[in-house]
C-alpha cells in the first residue's frame, strides 16, 4: 500500500469511484480509494439502480439531469468492456391523490424548464405505456422516456476500471480506522492495511458517511435508513418504464434480464446501519406490488435485501468542504438517489476540490445550509 | 478387498490376462469382471466368440483369448467401464492400452497425462495415442494410451492435466449462463471473492441461488489465486430460501386476516 496520496477517497461505490476517475483525468496523480468490502458492495450495489430526471428541486433536476446524459455515453467514455446495461424506459410516476397531482403538474412545469421533457399523462395515456397498470384509486401520471435502468455492478467497475488505467489505486478489503487531523487540517488516513498521508480526504462513505465524518471530528446532520428491496424470477417483457408512487410506497422496475426489482421506503426502520431484511417487508411490498401491476402475482420472488439510504433534512446531497477540517471533504447524504446522480457527483466534487470553475454551481449543496436553514425540501422520494 | 474398495487383488487382475505365447500375437481383451450380477452386454458385443454364450445372466464372461483379436467393441458396451485391451507388440518398449474413459473433458490425441492406478494412484506419464468417441460407443469414449509394458496390469485410468481440467465454454451457472471462462477471467481480473463475481456475472443470483455454482467458483478462485478453498468467503446467503409465487403470500396473508375476524 503506497504511504502518501494527493487524494484519499473513501467508498469505493459509484460516487467515490467516479470522484477518482474525474480528478485522475484532471490530471491528479496520486489518487486513491479505499474500499472496506469490494466496488459497489455498499448502497450502490444495493439500490434499485433507477436513474430519474423528474425531481422536484431544481438542484436536484439538474444534476440528474447531467447524470443521465452521462450514462447515455458512459460505455465509451468510460472505454469500458463490458456494459452499463443502461435501459431508458423511462418512469412513470403514479399519482393518488389531487395532491399529488398538483404537486407533479408543479414538477413537470420545473423540469420543463431545465431542459427536462416531462410530462403529464392521462389514466388512458398511462396504459397504453404499461398495458397491466391498475389504474383503480389512481388520479394521474407524469412521465418522461429519457428516465430508465442501468447496472451498478457495472457502472462502477467501468468507473473503477477507468480511473485505475488513469493511474489512480482502488484498495479493496480495506478498512478506514481513522482520520488524524492536526492543526484544523487532515494529514493522514488510518486503514488495517497501513496509514496514508494526504491533505485532501473525501468522505464518499454513502451509508457509512457519520461514521467516517466523526472520524475526522466532524458531526454531520444525516443518518441511514435500511430500505429494503426484493427481486423475481426472470419474467417475459412486462413493463417497460420504472412505475413509481410516492403514496403507494413502491417503486417497481423490470430490468433487462427480465426479474422484476421493487422496493420502498419505511421511516421505523431501523437507523441502526443494519443491513439484513424482514418478512414485514415482504408482506407490504407484495400487496402494493400485486395491486399496481396484478400479473405480477403469478411472479416468483427469488431473493430480498437491504442497503442504506443516507438521509439529509432536505432530502438533498451534501457536497463540498467542511470549515473546520481543511482538507475534509463530503459527497454524503445522497437520501437514496447517490447511484442516479453518481456521474454528476463525481465531475463536481473533483472541480470543486481542484478550485475549478464549476459546471454546475453546488455551493447550495454544501454543509452550511444546515446552520443556515436554507432548506429546499425534496418531494419526491421513496 | 473388491467388495470394500473396487480394487482386484494381483490374483484377479492375473487371471483375466492371457498366456505369454497369446500375448506376443498381438492385441487382446482384458476383462476385469470379478462380480457375479446379471449383465451380459459384452457378449451380445462380440462378433467372434471372443466371450462364450452366457448359461445364467449371472454368470462372470468366459472369454477366449484365441478368437478375440482386441477389436475394442465390447470395451464401451461394459457398463462397469471393466474391459479393456492391451496390444504388447505395440513397440519397442511401449504396450498399447485401450481404456473406456467417461470423464470430461477428454484428452487429446498427443497430450501427455498421469496415468493412474484401478485405485486411482499416480503411476506414469503416458502418451495419448488415440480418442474415440463415435455415436456407437454411447457417451463412453475409448482413449489408446502408450504404456510401459511392464504397467499394463497397473494402468486402468488417466488423470487430464490441471488446464485441460474442464473445457472454458462449459457453464459453470446454469441460472445465467456463465461460462468457467468467463469466471476464469473474471478472477484473473481481480474479482477474488464469490460475492464480486456474483456481482458483475449474475452468477448465483438465479432460481437457484448459487446451489450449483457456488462451490465451482470457490474452487477455480482457490486453483487460481493458490488459496485454501476453506479460507475463502462463501457467498453472502440472501432470504428467501426457495423462491415464491407472489400470489401465494397475498392468500396467506388473506386467510390470516379472515382468521382474525
Amino acid at each position: 500500500m503506497v504511504k502518501t496520496a494527493e487524494v484519499v477517497i473513501i467508498g469505493g461505490g459509484i460516487s467515490g469511484c467516479a470522484i477518482a476517475y474525474n480528478l485522475a483525468k484532471k490530471g491528479v496523480k496520486d489518487v486513491v480509494v479505499i474500499e472496506k468490502g469490494y466496488l459497489a458492495s455498499g448502497a450502490t450495489g444495493s439500490c434499485g439502480a433507477g436513474i430519474r430526471q423528474q425531481w422536484g428541486t431544481e438542484m436536484n433536476c439538474k444534476i440528474a439531469k447531467m447524470s443521465c446524459e452521462f450514462f447515455e455515453t458512459a460505455n465509451e467514455e468510460l472505454q469500458y468492456d463490458g456494459d452499463i446495461e443502461f435501459k431508458q424506459g423511462g418512469y412513470l410516476l403514479l399519482a393518488s391523490t389531487d395532491k399529488e397531482h398538483e404537486q407533479f403538474k408543479k414538477n413537470v412545469e420545473l423540469q420543463n424548464s431545465l431542459g427536462i421533457h416531462s410530462r403529464m399523462l392521462n389514466l388512458d395515456e398511462a396504459k397504453k405505456i404499461v398495458p397491466h397498470l391498475n389504474t383503480e384509486g389512481l388520479v394521474s401520471t407524469a412521465f418522461y422516456e429519457k428516465d430508465g435502468h442501468l447496472n451498478p455492478f457495472h457502472a462502477t467497475e467501468a468507473y473503477g476500471k477507468a480511473a485505475e488505467r488513469l493511474g489512480a489505486k482502488i484498495y479493496k478489503y480495506t478498512e478506514v480506522t481513522g482520520i488524524e487531523v492536526e492543526n484544523g487540517r487532515v494529514k493522514k488516513v488510518k486503514t488495517d492495511k497501513g496509514d496514508i498521508e494526504t491533505k485532501v480526504v473525501v468522505n464518499a462513505a454513502g451509508g457509512h458517511s457519520q461514521v467516517i465524518a466523526e472520524m475526522a471530528g466532524v458531526d454531520i446532520p444525516v443518518y441511514s435508513e435500511r430500505h429494503q428491496i426484493l427481486v423475481t424470477e426472470p419474467l417475459e417483457p412486462l413493463l417497460e418504464p420504472m412505475l413509481m408512487s410516492f403514496s403507494l410506497n413502491i417503486y417497481c422496475q423490470q430490468v433487462p434480464h427480465g426479474g422484476f426489482i421493487m422496493g420502498r421506503g419505511d421511516d421505523t426502520e431501523p437507523r441502526d446501519l443494519r443491513v439484513t431484511s424482514s418478512w414485514q417487508f415482504l408482506d407490504e411490498m407484495i400487496k402494493t406490488a400485486t395491486r399496481v401491476l396484478p400479473p405480477l402475482k403469478k411472479a416468483r420472488l427469488l431473493r430480498q435485501w437491504a442497503g442504506l439510504y443516507n438521509m439529509t433534512p432536505d432530502r438533498q446531497p451534501i457536497y463540498g468542504k467542511v470549515d473546520e477540517v481543511e482538507g475534509f471533504y463530503l459527497a454524503v447524504g445522497f437520501s437514496g438517489h447517490g447511484f442516479m446522480f453518481g456521474p454528476a457527483t463525481g465531475l463536481l466534487m473533483a472541480e470543486y476540490i481542484l478550485g475549478e470553475e464549476p459546471t454546475i454551481n453546488i455551493d447550495m449543496l454544501g454543509l452550511k445550509r444546515f446552520e443556515s436553514g436554507d432548506l429546499i425540501l425534496e418531494p419526491s422520494v421513496v | 478387498m473388491l467388495e470394500k474398495t473396487g480394487v482386484p487383488t494381483k490374483e484377479q487382475i492375473d487371471s483375466a490376462f492371457p498366456s505369454e505365447e497369446r500375448m506376443k500375437k498381438g492385441p487382446f481383451v482384458v476383462v476385469e469382471c470379478f462380480q457375479k450380477i446379471p449383465c451380459n452386454p459384452c457378449f451380445t458385443a462380440c462378433n467372434r466368440d471372443g466371450i462364450k454364450a452366457f448359461e445364467d445372466i449371472n454368470d462372470l464372461p468366459d472369454v477366449d483369448h484365441d478368437n478375440c483379436n482386441g477389436c475394442t467393441l465390447c470395451v464401451s458396451k461394459c457398463p462397469g467401464l471393466a474391459i479393456f485391451v492391451v496390444d504388447m507388440t505395440y513397440s519397442e518398449d511401449k504396450a498399447l492400452l485401450k481404456i473406456p474413459y467417461e470423464f470430461l473433458p477428454l484428452p487429446q490425441e498427443g497430450d501427455r497425462v498421469m496415468g493412474l492406478s484401478h485405485g486411482g494412484e499416480e503411476v506414469e506419464k503416458v502418451e495419448v495415442i488415440k480418442v474415440q468417441n463415435p455415436k456407437g460407443f454411447d457417451k463412453t469414449p475409448v482413449i489408446s494410451l502408450a504404456v510401459s509394458k511392464d504397467k499394463v496390469k497397473v494402468i486402468r485410468s488417466i488423470k487430464v492435466p490441471k488446464e485441460r481440467d474442464r473445457s472454458e465454454d462449459e457453464i459453470v451457472c446454469r441460472c445465467s449462463d456463465v461460462t468457467l471462462e468467463e469466471v476464469r477471467e473474471l478472477i484473473r481480473t481481480g474479482h477474488t471473492t464469490f460475492d464480486e463475481i456474483k456481482k458483475i456475472s449474475r452468477i448465483g443470483m438465479g432460481p437457484c441461488q448459487g446451489r450449483t455454482c457456488s462451490q465451482l467458483v470457490i474452487r477455480e478462485i482457490a486453483s487460481i489465486t493458490g488459496q485454501d478453498p476453506s479460507s475463502l468467503l462463501p457467498g453472502t446467503y440472501r432470504q428467501i430460501v426457495k423462491s415464491l409465487e407472489m400470489g401465494k403470500v397475498i392468500e396467506a396473508l388473506e386467510k390470516e386476516e379472515q382468521e382474525n375476524k
